[in-house]
């Protein structure tokens, strides 16, 4: 019966970002129909219209049971039974609240959001928990770069979840020969390893600026690790989820330069503004606020995190990329 | 000169003019709710006076359910697995001890049982069904555990034991110079509060299943009695099988629909049936008791590891209600807490917590655990001539999963929104048991019950003069593990009062916040007298009747005669995070960790 059940259920994916439409493409194979939201009509007007994403993507051909939508009415006219949640931290709770009203309880979650929410440092699941009056959440992290898996090039990624239901569901909807789902049980890590490496990202990027070579690449990368796994314990995560796909995985595809950190990086390295990067950038860069906010938060608690310490002070403009390794010791 | 001042205090807390009324919402704890009158109540009816009635059904139907969970096992490694674990309990079992003796027919019975089980396994299977040894055993498990209840009895404990109760207490008060005409009653020495009228609604909507914390022998007792107090029909509940041997429990226990836990049955076919007992009486509707921390708290703290097995009878009880369609087939889940200024078991508690966490780094003296029948009569003295009040707090009810629930009883989600507990079952279109689902699910009610037990605690006085001698001694020996600072002699632990006074602001301060931001209640004593009223008679009531004066002020100092059982006390504000070290290091340090220096966080 299981097996049938998604082919007959419509899922609904939030955010037409380039992530959220690859999200889509991957899950339309497996159900009747797939609604994407999006914010404007404009924007769901032009990918109903062309069959793609042209914002993000040039080549990618979305089938033709995905629906795209812009008002959560619409989203949520016929029973969902899955949601796909891709939209930027800075924004969940918001969208939360909005969504909150539309749902039965019996909808599994599957987040895709790489950060925290400023300021209260809570994981993306735990605002969603906190705003839905839904209980089986999961979330969704790894190497993927989305234009990459836009192409059918192979990648994998892991689903994490307190239920396992969560996880067969993410397994069920999401793989496929070129995209392999792995299990976790343990959401805190993924959620934070996911998080943790946006800052590594942006690091990653000034060294490349500052030129210092590959040997400094790796110590920052295992430094960076390491930090990440002290602070993902701290925070209750176990630490093989940091020494898989989520985490180191997910940080050595970050700190290349198809990530948006990691342009952060480049571009700070390079003496820019921070307001110029991120405005040539056109979207947001998760790192930036994650390092504020993780470095103060670990001060504050006593967890060592010099690289964190040092890209926040680099994102304040108090030191140069040239130093940013001279805070470990 | 304790008594001019216990005067003082006394005459405080009975003026008219500052008794707040129960309906004033503020932080602090007021008298008892307004609904409860002691008094003679009329007795409530309620399921468990058909148990008599239901008791043969019930008990071949959690044989049935019983064998169905174990349909895809191999039963030869069960019964294997069950022996073994039997017979090496039986082995630890000390013969012609006055415990032996009093359960003497259980222990021959359960030794009967295991020697027919094990002749028969050496049989072949097609001699001997396997089945039908577990269908035995089970029957043999289920009949022991299984209650019985009597009305008559019933009617008279709840004369006997308000009886009894003031009569310790008045009897004990005479000790004791009270003003002229004023005697004690119960209405002062016991509080009540909390959701009480919220649970009598409720709880002709569904089952209730209060989830008691637990530090005393007397607190089964208690909490029976509240319950009356409260206009609920009587409960049943799960009491260790210590309990029974004792005559006097043992009469009321059989008669009052008590249901027998054996803690040393660790094997999983005794494990199932339990829960199946209790999963299949709250599915007739019986509401229910049971400390989900299992035995009494050994350190003092609030519970914080559960166990979630009969926890989790709750909600399969729910789901096999939806299946067969019954008109009410919600099960509510009520935390309460118990604060007591005094628990004559403390030091032998505490030790055994000492000794197990310390192991070579602990030396105690060894304190002795319940008192044998001989000394009941002064236990239950001591317990009620000890007290300065006992308080007793009925907490948020909550649906299966932890979620609140509203008068009507219906789940209340975050934003408003109301959840259908059913949809929360189904998985793939199918509501239906799910057992990693229904894991995840009563872990997270652990999880709740655990944050609700802290936030629904009523702080005392005496609690708090415990934790600030502590918190003073421990910025005194900043490097000192507990097991140091337990170990310092009278000299070293005497500190002076101001010192002494300033910690008890300090913490006073924090657990204000605490308090302010609903996370635990604070006794009325904080608001109605000033510090240094309140924090005399904190230091008089803490552990007030343990041979050794546990904290007590000296001149212009303060010291401890007995530091392990005042940790005990201490250890009640344990779980907050306020202790020295309580953040360091962790993101949020969870309830009942212990901290770089082996403190209760």
């Amino acid at each position: 019966m299981s097996k049938d059940f998604w082919l007959n259920e419509e899922i609904l994916v939030l955010g037409g970002g380039s992530w959220g439409s690859v999200l889509a493409n991957l899950a339309a194979p497996q159900v009747k129909s797939v609604k994407l939201w999006v914010r404007t009509e404009e924007h769901a007007r032009q990918i109903n219209s062309t069959r793609g994403n042209a914002r993000y993507f040039k080549k990618m051909t979305l089938p033709s049971n995905i629906t795209a939508v812009a008002d959560l009415d619409r989203a949520f006219e016929s029973e969902v039974k899955a949601i796909v949640w891709a939209l930027p931290s800075s924004v969940s709770r918001v969208i939360a609240k909005r969504v909150t009203q539309f749902l039965k309880g019996d909808e599994i979650l599957i987040h895709a959001t790489k950060g925290v929410e400023q300021g209260s440092l809570k994981r993306i699941s735990e605002v969603l928990e906190e705003e839905m009056p839904i209980a089986r959440i999961g979330v969704l992290s790894g190497p993927n770069l989305a234009a990459e898996i836009s192409q059918g090039k192979p990648a994998a990624t892991v689903v994490a979840s307190k239920f396992d239901e969560v996880i067969r569901a993410g397994k069920r909807l999401l793989q496929n020969p070129k995209f392999k789902v792995e299990h976790s049980n343990d959401m805190i890590g993924v959620e934070w390893a996911g998080t943790l490496k946006n800052v590594l990202a942006i690091a990653a990027g000034a060294l490349e600026s500052a030129e210092l070579g590959w040997n400094a690449r790796s110590v920052l990368m295992a430094e960076g690790l390491s930090e990440m796994v002290r602070f993902g314990e701290a925070m209750g995560a176990e630490k093989d989820t940091f020494l898989g796909l989520a985490g180191i995985g997910d940080l050595l595809a970050t700190c290349t330069p198809l990530s948006r950190n990691y342009r952060v990086g480049l571009g700070l390295g390079q003496n820019k503004n921070l307001d110029q990067i991120l405005s040539e950038l056109g979207s947001t860069a998760e790192g930036v606020a994650t390092a504020r906010h993780v470095a103060e938060f670990s001060r504050d608690r006593q967890i060592k995190m010099p690289i964190t310490d040092a890209v926040d002070l680099l994102i304040q403009n108090k030191i140069k990329a040239s130093e940013l390794l001279g805070f470990l010791s | 000169m304790e008594d001019s001042k216990e005067k003082e205090i006394n005459s405080e807390k009975n003026s008219p003019s500052i008794r707040k009324p129960s309906s004033v919402k503020d932080s602090f704890q007021s008298d008892s709710h307004p609904l409860i009158q002691h008094e003679q109540v009329p007795i409530v009816k309620g399921e468990l006076f058909s148990l008599n009635k239901k008791r043969k059904k019930i008990v071949s139907r959690v044989v049935r359910t019983t064998q169905q969970n174990f349909q895809n096992h191999r039963l030869e490694f069960l019964l294997a697995e069950a022996l073994y674990q039997e017979r090496k309990r039986m082995k630890k079992i000390k013969p012609l001890n006055l415990a032996y003796l009093s359960n003497w027919t259980r222990h021959t019975q359960d030794r009967k049982l295991w020697r027919s089980v094990q002749s028969d396994l050496m049989k072949k299977s097609t001699e001997v069904d396997r089945k039908q040894i577990l269908n035995r055993v089970l029957k043999t498990y289920s009949n022991e555990i299984a209650g019985h209840f009597n009305p008559t009895v019933y009617q008279f404990a709840t004369r006997f034991v308000p009886w009894c109760f003031s009569w310790i207490l008045n009897a004990a008060s005479l000790k004791r110079f009270l003003p002229w005409g004023m005697t004690e009653s119960l209405e002062q020495k016991l509080i009540i509060d909390g959701e009480i009228d919220h649970l009598q609604k409720l709880s002709k909507q569904g089952t209730i299943l209060i989830l008691p914390t637990h530090q005393s022998n007397v607190d089964s007792i208690l909490i029976g009695y509240v319950i009356y107090l409260m206009r609920l029909p009587p409960f049943a509940y799960g009491a260790g099988i210590n309990l029974f041997t004792n005559p006097i429990f043992s009469l009321f226990m059989n008669s009052l629909g008590a249901y027998k836990v054996d803690r040393e049955k660790q094997n999983p076919i005794y494990k199932q049936a339990l829960k199946n007992y209790s999963a299949e009486i709250l599915q007739n509707q019986i509401h229910s008791i049971f400390y989900p921390g299992g035995g009494r708290s050994r350190s003092g703290a609030i519970e914080s590891k559960l166990k979630l097995g009969l926890m989790g009878t709750g909600l399969s009880a729910q789901i096999e209600n939806y299946k067969h369609h019954r008109e009410h087939p919600n099960v509510y889940m009520v935390p309460m807490t118990t604060s007591y200024d005094f628990v004559l078991e403390a030091p032998s508690l505490v030790e055994q917590y000492l000794g197990e966490i310390g192991q070579h780094l602990f030396m105690g003296s060894s304190h002795e655990d319940a008192p044998p029948l001989i000394k009941l009569g002064n236990f239950f003295w001591k317990l009620f001539s000890g007290q300065g009040k006992i308080t007793v707090r009925l907490g948020k009810p909550m649906d299966v999963f932890g979620n609140f629930v509203d008068d009507q009883g219906r789940s209340i989600g975050p934003n408003g929104t109301l959840i259908d507990p059913r949809s929360w079952l189904t998985t793939l279109g199918r509501l239906d048991h799910e057992s990693q689902r229904d894991q995840e699910y009563t872990r997270r009610l652990g999880q709740k019950v655990v944050d609700r037990f802290h936030a629904e605690n009523t702080v005392l006085c005496s609690h708090l003069v415990a934790f600030a001698y502590f918190m003073a001694l421990r910025r005194k020996y900043r490097s000192f593990t507990v097991f140091q600072l337990l170990r310092l002699n009278r000299e070293q632990r005497t500190l002076p009062y101001s010192t002494f006074m300033n910690s008890v602001e300090h913490c006073f301060q924090k657990v204000r916040a605490l308090s302010d931001r609903g996370e635990l209640f604070l006794s009325k004593e904080f608001s109605h007298q000033s510090m240094t009223a309140w924090v005399a008679y904190g230091m008089q009531q803490v552990g007030r009747l343990h041979e050794a004066k546990i904290l007590k002020k000296e001149g212009e100092s303060v010291t401890s005669e007995d530091l392990s059982t005042l940790y005990y006390y201490r250890n009640r504000l344990a779980g907050y995070g306020i202790s020295i070290l309580g953040h360091q290091g962790r993101a949020k340090r969870l309830r009942g960790e212990i901290d770089e220096q082996g403190f209760l966080a």
